[in-house]
């Protein structure tokens, strides 16, 4: 019979803890957490979008002194590959090296998930080891945009250089600015979780962590391809 | 009695789920992240062969697009989330800003002048 009231004392305590819900039924966490992607959404779109206007300015001071080219010049003219070839702009990514960083916050965003699942059954070792290899990996992401920013930096691309540099520095500072603060995010669940406060109720803090770290995934998905791939 | 508590308390630990629909199992996590490696490979070896204009961009966007839904729809759970009574707000929380940025995107593309 105490075990009975100790479950249901449990039961009601845990209920307590997420019962926050808004009058549709939903968690008002969820609920902010994606108010906040959304607004994430237009940042990072206003940002992309400035690097492109920027890079065709850009391309247009380099040739400022030829009007006719500029004339004839528009993207995926080639007369756009052969300046950004002879400017050194392009041939400066190496892509194979930021595949694989892309490849890396891709598993990071799969770790990620298996440590909500993994939270959200119980298995509390499991999601240690989840949660740990996505910092991990997060970690790793961001120590190969340090290697690659000092690369260019020593090709003398930077930040007040050219328009180019600003608008690329820009979008690509701004994602690891995220996945930084995603990491300090993860490592208080990692702290949490090894001081046995990260229980099955309260699997829905892992997910607003997750949906955040997948939004950073996302945005590097869209990045990658605009940014390095499209010339 | 205790039986009864013990599967309060269970069903209690899969709130979570319940409120959220079914989610994947970890081997349907693993098929998406498999799908997304080889787009990604695929879109790195796409850049590579040496196509120009419409040729070398649409499928690249294509292959992008596809990425963003794979890890919106199976990783953030929108495609499970609307399964369950009003989960479409959360959908369409995300949907406004998306669309509002897609808005300034195809404004910005708007003034380009293209040659393919």
């Amino acid at each position: 019979m105490s075990d009975l009231a100790l479950n249901a004392e449990h039961v009601a305590d845990a209920h307590d803890d997420h019962g926050h819900h808004s009058s549709l039924g939903l968690s008002n966490a969820k609920l902010a957490m994606w108010l906040f992607l959304g607004s994430e959404c237009l940042l990072f779109g206003a940002l992309i979008s400035t690097y492109l206007l920027s890079v065709a300015n850009f391309i247009r001071e380099v040739v400022a002194g030829n009007p006719e080219v500029i004339d004839t010049m528009g993207v995926g003219s080639p007369i756009m590959a052969e300046i950004a070839e002879a400017h050194s702009v392009e041939p400066m990514f190496d892509i194979p090296f930021t595949s694989a960083s892309s490849f890396i916050l891709l598993m990071s965003s799969l770790t990620m998930v298996l440590a909500h699942k993994a939270v959200s059954e119980a298995r509390y070792r499991e999601s240690r080891i989840y949660l740990g290899a996505t910092l991990f990996l997060g970690a790793t992401f961001i120590a190969g945009q340090v290697y690659e920013f000092t690369a260019f930096y020593r090709e003398g691309l930077t930040y007040t250089g050219n328009l180019f540099g600003s608008a690329f520095y820009t979008l690509t500072g701004f994602h690891g600015v995220h996945v930084s603060v995603g990491l300090i995010m993860l490592g208080s669940l990692l702290y949490l979780s090894m001081r046995g406060r990260l229980q099955q109720d309260r699997a829905e803090t892992v997910e607003l962590v997750g949906l955040y770290w997948h939004f950073v995934d996302i945005v590097w998905v869209l990045i990658f391809t605009i940014v390095y791939l499209i010339p | 009695m205790a039986n009864s508590a013990t599967t309060s308390t269970a069903s209690h630990g899969t709130h979570g789920d319940d409120a959220h629909g079914a989610h994947p199992t970890e081997g349907q996590y693993w098929i998406v992240f498999v799908a997304l490696a080889v787009l990604t490979a695929v879109e790195v070896g796409w850049s590579f062969i040496g196509l120009e204009g419409v040729a070398l961009v649409l499928p690249l966007i294509v292959m992008m697009v596809v990425k963003f839904l794979l890890v919106g729809g199976a990783f953030m759970h929108l495609y499970f989330d609307t399964k369950i009574p009003k989960g479409g707000t959360f959908v369409a929380l995300f949907a406004i800003g998306l669309i509002l940025a897609l808005m300034v995107f195809a404004a910005t593309i708007s003034a380009f002048e293209w040659h393919v």
